[in-house]
């Protein structure tokens, strides 16, 4: 397996607190991971410094053969819309868009493709996601899972190496949580390495590895293997995270 | 506890309250200055006039005079007060050399007819800076300011004047003002002498010029007067002014610049309100939930409404103070020209009242506005702040989808255009004062190169030649003229010439009274100049009337009128009227030439094949010409004429582009400034997206370049729509006879210099304010 992304003693400090302390770890190419912590951990700021959002005040970022922690803006710009995708917690669409303009966007601004294939592309990644039917609607029209699923399409238009989601469900409920995850599942078997950072255990459980952080520190790791879609082996797997999270204190 | 939330407002908001500090400083400090001036202005005019007493109706005539007959009909006039008959000699501006400290000239390029005087009895008296009467000593000499700052002489200077057989130097003492010709728009300019000297130069110098200078009972019969005076058949070979004409021709100056003052701080006025209500409106909307929590535990309206009102009412009159100070510190550079021309008077108690009420009226709007912008308040629901998150924005119109369509635009130019056509309430800010600042700065401008354009003079009643030749001598009137003819004739430098002569007829009034009407005729009449409505005569039977006159008649272009002339009654048909300055704007033209009457004056329009050979051409007449003809360049007519007016209004109209630029480029940070506040959440998403903080600094740049464009298209084609009118509407009221102007432009200037420069202007501050843009990310949104 090919590795991604390497991170080499991260630390990161807000003015004397120190948030994220030597942190290490390796993401292989087509690996699902799910970083999960208490409240303050330092999770969201972890996801934000290894995808180059953020800036650490020490250590190493290696997207593949690229050291992506002291770049420029303009060169952090062009990875992010080439390499990376973004989910957040709210979608962040563009207000005076629509649902299409905002997932055509940054496959405009890379320039890639033709603006007709970019086009074609974004209807594709509708269909796949069910809302090709709301595709020209203002965003203050349509449901919060469907605004999160164009978030999905906007970070997948540019076939991203990487997929980044900070707490992507959190703000969805249950059916439609699943709904999202099933698609980031799919995105994931279809080969895009996905990174998130989540509270919820049951989307945790569908990760490949979780990562569990505590006071800026790496606590401890747990393989959780391939996913599947089957009820039976999906609560196995829940099970077993939800029994690793206790020991953990969470 | 309220003044504890005005404080931490200003705290927190420096920025935005210190510019519309600025906006309010500068708009009360603006109206202040120019009721200042305006007072001012009036007020040492009309002090400068209770001493010096200026006639209210003066002949000048040259050559010989009956001073019984004039006393006779003085006297016998009913309603005259005192009048008084002075003589004054005539001297040419290269017989008079000034010995100064750095250098030795002459006055031969002074346009305006110098008359050597002294010092009258009662009335008509020349002052100094002190508004007291001088007397000059045995070898002293009084120049009047208007030579002063034409040449800059100075105290101590020799003015040394020469003819044939004299010499005689004396030494300046003191320098005068003339209330009755301390404009360059007047034609003649008088000299101080002492008795003696005056006495011993009669005769020697030039030939002698009387002022006949009459006072009313009423200086509102003066226009009767001028007719009876006329009809008496006593001595008219020269100008004849009345009071009226003499105040207006000594006020333009300042009276353009009160305007250019006025205007600014109308329209700066206008830009404060725009700022206050985007302020309000972006402090409204970020404090909605505390507007919503404030409503549903019960505070009223007008409770809440204080909380804000306080804010700008602290504002206001911190603004207004500080204006009214400002106003009153440089007062002194406003009002140095009528120091100079009126005397040093110091600010009148009633320049500083008004103008203290003036800055309060302001206060008072401003306060009125807010109280209007901040209703809003009143018209949300607790539902609509705190539940459906509505606010105080109105329900906006679909998406316009599109982007998706774009085949080749670039996404950056995309988003900028987008917004700029779609969303572009969101920059009616920044449209609307970038449009008032092309206002303010292309209206005074273009006022200014009009002023200074040769075309000008067909404003003034006078065509546009190269060379104006007057010939203004009763008793060798028709000799002059004879030989100006013969010398033009005989001169293969020129093109073309036209003449014109000068007959005086009778017709009646608008109440039927007769009045006076002098008339140009000749071939040419009337053909250049601008009319305000009709054309200029083509038959012998039709007539140009000026605006004045037609006003006087009661007549407009198509009617018909009656002219009295030598025991005759013939009816004319008025082809058109048009604007006049000349002869206190009361003139006519035809092509008939009253062949019957004594001409009053002649005057050539001559155009050269050479336009370089004019200043030689002009010297060359006047030697071979002599006395009793006046040669000039039209463009020196022009720039002496009202060469005050444009030095004046020069320094305004840079001043006027300053505040303008400033204005369009403080705003426009002012107003990024929210915007980037208001905008963080998407530029925050388009960063996450992949795009560059440049990319979204260039959006920017192309949203503010696009509603800049805008603006200043919206200004030019304001200022094409309401430039003349402004203009138009300040010189009906100033009543010189000039009713409607059409602004002559330099449309490099107007067109691009301007534009270019205000747009450069504003995308170097939009460049430096998007700066912060840098540091905005998903991470910053995300903690709020």
């Amino acid at each position: 397996m090919n590795i991604i992304l390497d991170v080499q003693y991260l630390c990161k400090t807000f003015d004397d607190t120190r948030v994220l302390n030597d942190i290490n770890f390796k993401v292989n190419e087509g690996e699902f991971i799910a970083i999960m912590g208490q409240s303050g951990s330092g999770k969201s700021t972890l996801l934000y410094n290894i995808s180059g959002m953020d800036s650490p005040t020490s250590g190493n970022v290696w997207l593949r053969d690229k050291e992506i922690s002291k770049l420029k803006d303009t060169r952090m710009s062009e990875i992010r819309l080439k390499q990376m995708g973004f989910i957040f917690q709210h979608a962040y669409l563009l207000k005076n868009l629509s649902i299409r303009d905002n997932i055509v966007l940054p496959g405009f601004k890379l320039g890639k493709l033709s603006r007709e294939q970019v086009n074609q592309n974004a209807d594709a990644l509708m269909i796949k996601t069910g809302i090709r039917n709301v595709a020209d609607h203002d965003i203050k029209r349509v449901s919060g899972g469907q605004l999160q699923r164009a978030a999905i399409c906007r970070a997948l238009i540019n076939q991203p190496d990487i997929l980044f989601g900070d707490e992507p469900t959190g703000s969805l409920n249950s059916s439609t949580t699943n709904e999202v995850m099933d698609i980031i599942n799919a995105v994931n078997a279809d080969g895009t390495t996905v990174i998130i950072v989540t509270h919820d255990a049951k989307v945790a459980a569908r990760a490949g590895r979780v990562i569990f952080l505590a006071d800026g520190n790496i606590h401890e790791e747990l393989i959780m293997g391939k996913y599947d879609r089957d009820e039976k082996k999906k609560l196995a797997r829940e099970k077993k995270l939800f029994e690793w999270l206790e020991k953990q204190g969470f | 506890m309220d003044w504890l939330i005005v404080k931490n407002d200003f705290i927190r908001n420096k920025v935005i309250n210190l510019s519309l500090l600025l906006f309010m400083m500068f708009s009360v400090g603006l109206a202040a200055l120019s009721m200042m001036v305006a007072v001012q202005t009036y007020t040492s005019i009309s002090e400068l006039y209770e001493i010096a007493q200026p006639p209210h109706f003066m002949q000048m005539h040259k050559g010989e005079i009956d001073r019984e007959k004039i006393d006779e009909f003085m006297s016998a006039y009913e309603g005259m007060a005192y009048w008084q008959t002075i003589t004054m000699i005539n001297a040419y501006g290269e017989n008079i050399t000034i010995a100064g400290q750095k250098d030795t000239y002459d006055l031969s390029d002074c346009r305006l007819d110098i008359g050597l005087v002294m010092q009258n009895e009662a009335k008509d008296l020349l002052l100094n800076a002190k508004h007291e009467p001088v007397t000059m000593r045995k070898g002293e000499i009084g120049i009047p300011v208007l030579l002063r700052d034409m040449y800059g002489m100075e105290i101590g200077d020799h003015v040394i004047l020469t003819n044939q057989n004299v010499t005689k130097e004396f030494v300046i003492r003191e320098f005068i003002l003339d209330s009755m010709m301390n404009s360059t728009m007047a034609s003649s300019t008088r000299i101080l002498l002492s008795h003696e000297d005056f006495e011993m130069l009669s005769g020697d110098i030039g030939e002698n010029e009387y002022l006949i200078e009459a006072y009313l009972t009423n200086a509102k019969e003066a226009s009767a007067f001028q007719t009876a005076y006329e009809n008496a058949g006593l001595p008219q070979n020269g100008q004849a002014v009345t009071y009226t004409i003499i105040f207006m021709l000594s006020a333009l100056r300042d009276i353009v610049t009160v305007f250019v003052l006025l205007l600014v701080s109308i329209l700066l006025i206008f830009v404060s309100f725009i700022c206050i209500r985007f302020t309000i409106m972006a402090a409204l909307a970020e404090e909605i939930s505390e507007i919503g929590t404030m409503k549903a535990i019960g505070l009223s309206f007008s409770d809440i409404r204080a909380i804000y009102l306080n804010k700008y009412r602290v504002l206001a009159l911190a603004g207004v103070i500080a204006g009214y100070i400002m106003a009153l510190s440089i007062s002194s550079v406003f009002t140095k020209h009528i120091g100079d021309t009126f005397g040093n008077m110091k600010i009148s108690p009633l320049a500083v009242i008004l103008s203290l009420v003036v800055s309060c009226l302001v206060f008072f709007l401003i306060n009125h506005y807010c109280k209007k912008v901040l209703k809003k308040i009143k018209r949300v629901t607790v539902v609509d702040a705190l539940v459906s998150g509505k606010g105080f924005e109105k329900e906006k119109g679909g998406i316009k989808d599109g982007l998706f369509k774009s085949k080749t635009l670039s996404v950056n130019w995309l988003m900028g255009i987008r917004e700029v056509f779609y969303r572009f309430t969101n920059w009616i800010v920044v449209f609307a004062v970038v449009s008032i600042a092309v206002l303010m700065i292309l209206v005074p401008v273009n006022l200014m190169s009009t002023f200074e354009a040769p075309e000008f003079i067909t404003y003034m009643g006078s065509s546009l030649e190269d060379i104006l030749i007057e010939v203004e001598n009763g008793e060798n009137l028709e000799t002059s003229y004879a030989r100006v003819k013969q010398a033009l004739g005989n001169d293969d430098a020129i093109d073309k010439y036209f003449e014109y002569r000068r007959v005086r007829v009778q017709t009646a009034d608008a109440e039927g009274e007769l009045m006076n009407l002098k008339i140009d005729t000749g071939d040419n009449a009337g053909n250049e100049l601008q009319y305000l409505s009709g054309k200029a005569p083509e038959e012998d039977n039709e007539i140009a009337i000026s605006y004045l006159n037609a006003n006087a008649i009661g007549k407009k272009d198509g009617d018909s009128m009656l002219l009295f002339y030598d025991n005759k009654v013939q009816e004319f048909v008025i082809s058109g009227a048009y604007q006049d300055v000349t002869s206190g704007g009361y003139t006519a033209k035809s092509k008939y030439n009253f062949s019957e009457l004594t001409a009053e004056k002649y005057s050539f329009s001559v155009n050269l094949k050479d336009k370089a050979e004019i200043g030689k051409k002009v010297h060359e007449w006047s030697t071979a010409l002599g006395a009793g003809v006046t040669v000039d360049p039209m463009e020196d007519f022009i720039n002496q004429t009202l060469g005050g007016v444009v030095k004046q209004l020069k320094t305004v109209v840079f001043a006027t582009i300053i505040i303008g630029a400033c204005m369009a480029m403080l705003i426009t940070v002012l107003f990024l400034k929210l915007r980037l506040a208001k905008d963080s959440y998407e530029v925050a998403a388009l960063k996450a997206v992949g795009f560059s903080a440049h990319d979204i600094q260039q959006q920017y740049m192309i949203k503010t370049g696009c509603v800049a464009i805008i603006g200043i298209l919206a200004g030019i084609i304001l200022t094409k729509f309401l430039g003349e009118r402004i203009v138009n509407t300040a010189l009906s009221i100033a009543g010189l006879g000039i009713k409607k102007v059409e602004l002559i432009t330099n449309p490099m200037v107007e067109y691009i210099l301007c534009p270019l420069l205000l747009l450069v202007l504003i995308l170097l501050v939009t460049r430096i304010a998007v700066r912060t843009i840098k540091n905005c990310n998903i991470i910053s949104i995300k903690n709020e």
